[in-house]
């Protein structure tokens, strides 16, 4: 019996593009334990984004199968948040009616105050205290991810998933994202974390964040490996780019990252 | 400040000019009520003179400035070619402050007419709005195909409305009902065909956005897709509403007992021009205000946009 509480078991993804079908996803297997912050890694083209909307529920696979506590995934869910890289945010709301309806749509019963209150106490976690009453045209590309980490985290759901969130972010307020997210998700240990899947091309950023880094192989998408970090929590980036065991991990993952490039352009191994 | 102000000169000294025509010897062989004119001119200016020294913002007081202006410029014109010098013929062009005398002397059974052509424009449109936005919410929704949809419907608003006003004499009891019906096809087609577009169009980002949140049907359709489409509905209730004041006078004009357009279409059978111009500029002011306020509306309800 699995205790994970993701497990994809062979999952195949075809899109079809201009009616001829082709192989996003192929074989895909690996587990998700409960509360782990677990990558995915990968060229763009690789399919790790279709395998994030598989695991929204947006998107049907071709074979292989999805489970979240057991239980065959059927399309979206009220236990799974979703942070994407655009559009999080219902343009016509103000920030803080977006985490109010998010509230409203996983945790029922609660009344109208209650839900406010509780948007207040997330906007003021991500230090957007006094935005609430601002429309996301108004906030800039940061604060509107903040303002949907926000909604994601007050919808409380037990898994989180994200899609490139910061990589439509400016290099100097992505690290300053990142560290928020690892102080929310690392909490003060009072509660338990939240399992998330995290996408996203940036090595140093799955490296921070994550327990474990699934990296895929492009053309179709495969796991070329899951690798465990071995980097103790609660991590700062400032101790943690010292480390010479973090420049030897960095490029043990470039390498496999690059493992399809290397064979197609005939090297042996391509290191930056 | 300085600019504000020498704007603000120019409008008065326009005011004063206007009321310096007035002390010309009138010409004119019937009355002219230069009485009229000079109590409206000086309404303008103190509603220029308390605009100055309540608005603050620079935009809407140089708004009411340059208005006040223009009506001040083409009232002086106006006196002087028909009161003053009678460059115009006098049965076919009256003086302005008989004009204006006619309006505070018809105001009554002006605005009963102002009351029945809004009445009636608001129904049809009202009607047209509430039935098509949800029915083009659903169809576009639900087909998420739509391209049949929108062939039909570029049928349908392909006829001009007005052709339908001798079939609705036919089918309908009163011709006020036939006046409802015409402007809610008017506005139906627009509207309808604005809302498809608007729903078909809806950034597939917000619909997953809206999914992966579990949202209900009737919350997706209209809490999610009816704000996103809003500003094509919007598109759509423009030109829906344009069309609607067009048709409603010409329709008035074939065969209403009342409505501003009959006003308009009865006294100029008499040969009462005066009347007529009246009811010409008052057309003239209800569809402005309708135009501003609905205007208005719609910025507050798109305020979230850019």
């Amino acid at each position: 019996m699995t205790t994970n509480k993701i497990e994809i078991r062979d999952l195949t993804v075809n899109y079809i593009d201009n009616k001829r079908s082709f192989n996003a996803l192929h074989d895909v297997s690996f587990g998700v334990g409960r509360g782990e912050f677990v990558s995915v890694i990968g060229a763009s083209g690789c399919g790790k984004s279709t395998l994030l909307s598989v695991l929204e529920g947006l998107y049907a696979p071709a074979g292989g199968s999805v489970q979240i506590d057991g239980k065959e995934l059927h399309g979206t869910g009220t236990e799974r948040g979703v942070v994407f890289q655009h559009y999080s945010l219902f343009p016509w709301m103000t920030t803080k009616k977006n985490i109010e309806f998010g509230i409203k749509q996983t945790r029922h019963g609660l009344r109208r105050s209650e839900r406010a209150k509780i948007a207040d106490e997330f906007l003021a976690k991500v230090g957007l205290a006094d935005s609430g009453s601002k429309y996301p045209s108004q906030l800039s590309g940061g604060m509107q991810q903040r303002a949907a980490i926000a909604r994601a985290l007050a919808m409380n759901t037990e898994i989180l998933l994200m899609d490139e969130p910061f990589s439509a972010i400016d290099p100097k307020n992505r690290v300053i994202l990142q560290e928020l997210l690892l102080s929310l998700w690392e909490g003060d240990g009072s509660e338990e974390r939240k399992t998330v899947v995290f996408v996203t091309h940036d090595i140093d950023e799955a490296i921070l964040l994550s327990d474990k880094i699934v990296v895929l192989t492009a053309h179709p998408g495969t796991v070329n490996e899951v690798v465990n970090v071995p980097f103790e929590r609660p991590r700062s980036r400032s101790e943690l780019v010292k480390t010479d065991e973090y420049g030897r991990f960095r490029n043990r993952l470039l390498s496999l990252l690059n493992t399809d490039v290397a064979e197609r352009i005939g090297g042996d191994e391509v290191v930056l | 400040m300085t600019l504000k102000k020498r704007y603000l000169r120019v409008v008065h000294l326009l005011f004063i000019a206007l009321l310096l025509i007035q002390l010309l010897p009138d010409k004119s062989t019937k009355e002219v009520f230069t009485g009229s004119l000079v109590l409206f001119a000086v309404a303008a200016e103190v509603i220029v003179l308390a605009a100055s020294s309540f608005i603050k913002k620079e935009e809407s007081l140089k708004l009411i400035a340059d208005i006040a202006g223009f009506i001040f410029v083409v009232l002086g014109i106006w006196s002087l070619a028909t009161a003053k010098f009678n460059i115009l013929n006098d049965l076919l062009f009256p003086a302005p402050g008989k004009v204006l005398h006619q309006f505070a002397e018809d105001r009554e059974k002006i605005f009963v007419n102002i009351e029945s052509s809004l009445g009636t424009t608001i129904k049809g449109f009202l009607l047209a709005v509430v039935v098509a936005v949800p029915l083009g919410l659903f169809i576009g929704w639900s087909a998420r195909i739509g391209s049949a949809a929108t062939y039909i419907t570029k049928f349908f608003s392909s006829i001009p409305p007005i052709v339908y006003i001798p079939y609705g004499i036919a089918l309908l009891p009163t011709f006020k009902s036939v006046s409802v019906f015409v402007i809610f096809l008017a506005t139906f087609w627009p509207v309808f065909a604005g809302t498809m577009s608007g729903v078909l169009g809806v950034d597939k980002k917000i619909i997953d956005s809206a999914k992966v949140l579990n949202v209900s049907k009737p919350e997706m359709l209209f809490r999610v897709i009816l704000p996103a489409s809003l500003q094509q509905i919007f598109l759509g209730c423009n030109q829906g509403l344009s069309v609607s004041f067009i048709l409603l006078t010409s329709a008035e004009m074939i065969g209403a007992r009342d409505g501003m357009g009959y006003y308009v279409k009865y006294y100029s059978d008499f040969g009462d021009y005066t009347r007529t111009i009246t009811g010409l500029l008052v057309i003239g002011i209800v569809v402005i205000a309708v135009t501003f306020l609905f205007n208005k509306l719609q910025s507050h309800l798109l305020r979230w946009k850019r």
